[in-house]
């Protein structure tokens, strides 16, 4: 019989449930983070409240336990949009409560390899948004770029466009997962909240005439001869071309 | 500005192209203040429809030349509308792409107008102008002119992150027929002085953090495949010495297309694509896996196999190494293993500190055991079907020659440091 469980998506909530766990035997066959809609008769679903203080405890444990190395790519793979990522999480901290440092380093065990596979799938996507943001310049003085990334890319990738425009306010909204990053460049600071578009911003002047430039650029780049849209395929799939700038139209 | 400017910008960027380089890694620069920093891991932006990646703006000061290289639309005879931009221009182009995210940065290349001297310092001013009136810390790549002066250079190298002359011809012959114009003492003469700038510039700053950076992301140089009779061996053992005599950051490779015909340039059926993919997997083997020119190529084998990458060209001239036991071979002997790129290989260095590895160990550490399996055991045990022999392997590891042109391999862009690299570019060797 599955057994499966529930939390509220944080990861103070999926810390809760390990904590929980009166054993590493006793982990749940899934882990979701809203109850399943439609619950079988025999169905025992266990919803998990989050317990913060008991979370940063567990927490330390880990850290004491894995080291900082070992719990990198747990901070990415939470980020996953995933339905497996919470389970490949614990087997992995599970492994990791066992085997303490080395679990990071016992790269080919079938409770870590999963996982590293897809903190870096995340860790990749969150490295091509780095090039494929497009900031539009808004009436009133601010730059908007709109994307929907697979994964919650946007903490990973905030400290390096902070670092880059730090002396233009901009936002960053992921408009799949609901959220954005909001730069304030008086404080030089930026903030991940809930954010939701009502409307197309307006943009000035200068914004239309400078995606024309690039525009006519990117298209002037091409060598015929050479010419492999699969490969650029590869490299620029369809799902994230209506972001681009230089794919519009 | 904008019908005049986006005329200009078409025609110089379509001069610019052909200048394969984009990398806009290995240079870290802070941003202190103003906008802009370079990023070491090196970031693509885009991709155009021939798979090239876009990171830098890339355009020419102006198309305007002296000069009649037979193989560059700028030549001087060829009759074509010649623009120019201002150093302001190139500025404001330059940030209003960067703010948006277009870009990693500028890379600034020209056509020679009046003198050498002259053409340098229009470019240095345009640099200047970003880096000191719009605060710009971004990625700047700057070309030489051949023959300007070596305080030019000097100027240039710092306020670029990279800079760089094309070499465009491996040999002294083919530059004298085909760009009579250049002599190799003028393209060579400025690199070395480049060098030991880099040289001298790196002891200053060890004794003083002070002493501004000359040129961070080194430099590099081009070279044009296929538009004269030279060989691969020719031309992999120059990259050696550039490399380490030089010093060299990168060398990239540009399999030539005819854009004018001209009776110096021999007629080509097609453009060597596979030929140029070819030379930059060499060139990776160089680089990052201690392979040295002569070992794959000599007197009797002057050229890459088309059908087989270098990697498995000389792991069959060797069989006598393998296989090789994945738990007990160093890293350089796997690195020499065929389906062992250096990510895979540092992975099962890591992983077999934590116990032994066998066969399906090594299909989850991302070795490609399509090919890999007939050079290894793991545990003893070999992985292939067939006995290792030249022959018998060479039909199963050859690829499919004639799916299209190529592969065609993404051109050389530096993503997230050695490890991601090298297979990113060279699919995993
Ligand atoms: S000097 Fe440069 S721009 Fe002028 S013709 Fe030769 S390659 Fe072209």
């Amino acid at each position: 019989m599955g057994s499966s469980c529930c939390y509220d998506g944080t990861l103070g909530g999926l810390l809760t449930l390990l904590a929980r766990l009166p054993a590493a035997a006793d982990l749940p066959d899934s882990i979701a983070t809203q109850p399943p809609v439609q619950q079988g008769l025999f169905s025992n679903t266990v919803t998990v409240e989050t317990d913060p203080e008991l979370a940063e405890q567990y927490w330390q444990k880990l850290h004491h336990r894995l080291g900082s190395a070992g719990l990198t790519p747990v901070r990415s793979a939470f980020l996953a949009d995933h339905p497996q990522k919470d389970l490949l999480i614990c087997r992995y901290l599970l492994l990791g409560m066992q085997e303490g440092r080395r679990v990071s380093n016992m790269l080919a065990h079938p409770q870590v390899s999963p996982l590293l596979k897809l903190a870096q799938q995340v860790n990749r996507e969150a490295h091509r948004y780095l090039g494929f943001v497009r900031f539009r310049e808004v009436t009133g003085g601010f730059y908007y770029a709109a994307l929907a990334p697979d994964h919650r890319v946007l903490l990973l990738i905030a400290p390096h466009f902070a670092a880059r425009f730090r002396d233009q306010q901009w936002v960053i909204h992921d408009c799949r997962h609901g959220e954005g990053i909001v730069f304030d460049r008086h404080r030089q600071q930026w903030l991940l909240l809930p954010m939701e578009t009502s409307a197309e911003p307006e943009f000035t002047p200068q914004e239309e005439q400078f995606q024309q430039l690039w525009q006519s650029y990117f298209a002037t780049l091409a060598i015929e001869e050479r010419k492999n849209l699969k490969l650029q395929q590869s490299k620029v799939p369809l799902k994230v071309r209506p972001w681009l700038t230089e794919f519009g139209r | 500005m904008n019908n005049d400017l986006m005329e200009k910008l078409k025609i110089l960027a379509d001069g610019a192209k052909y200048d394969v380089s984009c990398s806009s890694s290995g240079s870290s620069r802070a941003n202190n203040g103003g906008i802009g920093n370079a990023a070491s891991c090196g970031i693509c932006h885009s991709w155009t429809s021939d798979g090239r990646c876009v990171s830098l703006l890339k355009i020419l000061m102006t198309n305007r030349c002296i000069y009649d290289c037979a193989y560059c639309v700028n030549r001087s005879s060829n009759d074509t509308q010649r623009v120019a931009l201002t150093p302001q221009e190139v500025a404001e182009l330059t940030i209003g792409f960067y703010r948006r995210n277009y870009i990693e940065g500028l890379f600034l290349s020209t056509g020679v107008v009046r003198s050498p001297d002259y053409t340098m310092e229009l470019l240095i001013e345009a640099v200047r102008t970003l880096r000191s009136e719009y605060r710009f810390n971004g990625y700047i790549h700057m070309k030489l002119v051949p023959g300007a002066d070596p305080l030019l250079v000097q100027e240039a190298g710092l306020l670029a992150d990279r800079i760089s002359v094309n070499l465009e011809l491996p040999t002294r012959e083919s530059l004298a027929l085909l760009a009579p114009d250049k002599s190799r003492d003028a393209v060579v003469g400025p690199m070395r002085q480049v060098s030991s700038l880099i040289v001298t510039n790196r002891a200053e700053r060890k004794q003083s953090r002070k002493v501004p950076r000359f040129a961070p992301a080194g430099q590099s140089t081009q070279l044009i495949v296929g538009a004269t009779p030279d060989t691969d061996r020719q031309i992999v053992t120059l990259s050696e010495q550039l490399y380490q005599r030089l010093d060299l950051k990168r060398v990239y490779y540009s399999a030539f297309i005819p854009v004018m015909s001209d009776s110096r340039l021999p007629a080509l059926p097609f453009s060597p694509l596979r030929r140029e993919h070819r030379l930059y997997q060499a060139d990776w083997l160089l680089r990052y896996y201690g392979f040295s020119a002569h070992e794959l190529l000599d007197e009797t084998t002057p050229n890459l196999d088309s059908e087989l990458d270098p990697k498995t060209g000389w792991a069959l001239r060797h069989l006598e190494l393998f296989p090789v036991e994945v738990n007990r071979a160093n890293y350089e002997e796997l690195l020499r293993v065929p389906g062992i790129g250096v990510r895979s290989a540092q992975r099962i260095i890591r992983a077999r500190r934590q116990g032994h590895l066998g066969i399906d160990e090594l299909i989850r550490l991302g070795v490609v055991m399509k090919r890999a399996q007939y050079f290894v055991t793991a545990r003893g045990r070999y992985a292939g079907d067939i006995r290792l022999e030249s022959g018998l392997l060479r039909g199963r590891l050859v690829e499919p020659s004639q799916k299209k042109v190529v592969r065609q391999m993404s051109l050389p862009f530096e993503t997230q440091g050695a490890d991601e690299t090298a297979s990113a570019v060279t699919g995993e060797l």
